[in-house]
């Protein structure tokens, strides 16, 4: 994230948030504002509310009370918000092309377009040579590299990532995550990362958002709100990392 | 199970079965194990088909029972695919049918004859209905449960990536994910429709149906025989073909 985009308008803003189903609270008061090119990571413990919450910043699930904004409209060739699963969920009658090429179709775009602007994504993950295959044909890391790409491609301004690496051997996630730093410079997305594997959080974002519960009978709510003042390059090396990861840890742990 | 068989082995051993079964059929009637006149010999089939071939009755009923066939399936199978897929995706219009299908499911095709010629007449039309009733039922149940089977996750890409119109839903998700059920289901409807086209026949409409009752009360068992066999093969060509059809259709499978 650079300073200047701090001094932009934000791209999302969450106030207030409160979800949960039917009666039931399990998630209470969140706010959040994003600018471009920000990233922030939500940890907690298991059934916290992070993927939750997540559906309901995107608009895919109604929040019980408060508002979500994402202000940027949908213009001619872009949407506003795309999103990386947990699973690639690529859709398996589908060539690679075809599964990035989905959220383009409705824009104002000719074929030609379509196709180049799928491929700009893929190349990116250094996959366009996949572009012809079918899904079932690459292993879970490419096909995680291509639900990547697809959230790309519609050049969103907020990026929702749910645990994208989570399903992933520890030698393709590290890869993954080198891609995603290298990612974060060419792309003007805000990122909203799920994840529950800290050290990973705290790897990647600007801030890390920690979601506990809030005692007997009470929703989940965020507890702190760490900044990550480090440059992305090879944050393990620096000596705050440990700490900071310690230090996230220990919240997680005492909630 | 085939297990440490080759092809090869396995073709040969099939074969053998084949002849076996005709040998001792052959034997048994000419034996006077079998009484001759219940069963053709097999040897006489193929001079009996020639003289059905030559007359040009094979060609003409084959026909007649083709286009009862063809009628009847594609009906059956459209409005059989159209109301299952339809039920899987609307909750009330599931709800508002779910008893009255309840109800006419269990309703053999034939039981319909009597109100087949009483609507349409002794006529291609009466088998026509037969034929698609049974058909419907199959891709009907087979387009419900493989729409309804669908991983809820693809729909939620779809919406995520802004297709949440029913009918952008519908042609890049519903149809192409339910294919592999909704295509098996056509394919049981493609069988069903043999099945159902010669007693839908029997009562009178021009066809195979018909021909094998004329045959049988002559006692012209081998006729009966013939007939049987034709069946038998339009029923593996169609199935070959639509193979073929499904098998490309469904080549992004594993």
């Amino acid at each position: 994230m650079t300073d200047s985009s701090m001094t932009m308008p934000p791209v999302l803003s969450a106030r207030n948030v409160s979800l949960g189903f039917d009666d039931t609270t399990i998630l209470a008061g969140v706010d959040l504002t994003l600018h471009p090119q920000e990233f922030v990571a939500v940890v907690g413990a298991s059934g916290v509310g992070k993927s939750t919450l997540l559906r309901a910043l995107a608009g895919l699930l109604a929040p019980q009370s408060g508002r979500v904004e994402i202000p940027a409209a949908i213009t001619r060739d872009s949407r506003a918000w795309s999103m990386v699963f947990q699973a690639p969920r690529l859709f398996p009658w589908r060539r690679v092309q075809g599964n990035v090429e989905l959220g383009l179709e409705g824009l104002s775009l000719s074929k030609a377009e379509r196709r180049r602007r799928a491929l700009e994504p893929l190349a990116l993950v250094g996959l366009d040579e996949f572009a012809e295959r079918w899904p079932h044909t690459l292993s879970g890391g490419q096909q995680q590299r291509v639900g990547i790409a697809r959230a790309l491609a519609v050049q969103p301004r907020v990026l929702f990532m749910d645990e994208p690496f989570s399903a992933l051997d520890a030698i393709t996630r590290r890869r993954l995550q080198q891609e995603l730093v290298e990612l974060r410079r060419r792309t003007e997305a805000a990122i909203v990362f799920i994840t529950h594997d800290i050290e990973e959080a705290v790897l990647l974002a600007d801030r890390v958002m920690v979601l506990g519960n809030g005692g007997m009978d009470q929703p989940a709510r965020v507890v702190e709100i760490l900044e990550v003042d480090m440059p992305l390059d090879d944050r393990r090396d620096y000596p705050e990392f440990a700490p900071l990861v310690q230090r996230v840890e220990t919240i997680i742990g005492s909630y | 199970m085939m297990v440490g068989m080759t092809r090869a082995q396995r073709t040969l051993y099939s074969v053998l079965g084949l002849t076996g079964f005709l040998l001792f059929w052959e034997l048994s009637l000419r034996s006077g194990l079998l009484p001759g006149s219940l069963v053709p010999l097999p040897s006489s089939i193929p001079g009996v088909l020639w003289l059905e071939l030559l007359d040009g009755i094979w060609f003409d009923v084959v026909r007649s029972s083709l286009s009862h066939y063809s009628v009847g399936v594609l009906l059956g199978s459209t409005l059989g695919i159209a109301v299952g897929i339809s039920a899987a995706l609307l909750p009330r219009f599931n709800a508002a049918h779910a008893w009255l299908a309840r109800l006419l499911r269990p309703i053999p095709p034939l039981a319909w004859i009597p109100f087949a010629i009483i609507w349409f007449g002794i006529n291609p039309s009466a088998a026509a209905f037969i034929i698609s009733i049974g058909v419907f039922w199959i891709n009907y149940f087979a387009s419900y449960s493989a729409v309804h089977s669908i991983d809820p996750g693809y729909d939620e890409v779809a919406r995520a990536f802004g297709q949440q119109r029913f009918l952008a839903r519908l042609t890049k998700v519903s149809l192409p994910a339910a294919a592999p059920g909704i295509l098996s289901g056509m394919r049981a409807g493609l069988g069903q429709g043999w099945m159902t086209v010669v007693a839908a026949e029997l009562f009178g409409i021009p066809g195979i149906g018909q021909r094998m009752m004329e045959a049988s009360s002559l006692l012209a068992t081998d006729i009966v025989v013939v007939y049987m066999l034709t069946i038998a093969a339009l029923y593996a060509t169609f199935d070959f073909l639509f193979m073929v059809v499904q098998r490309r259709l469904l080549r992004w499978q594993s």
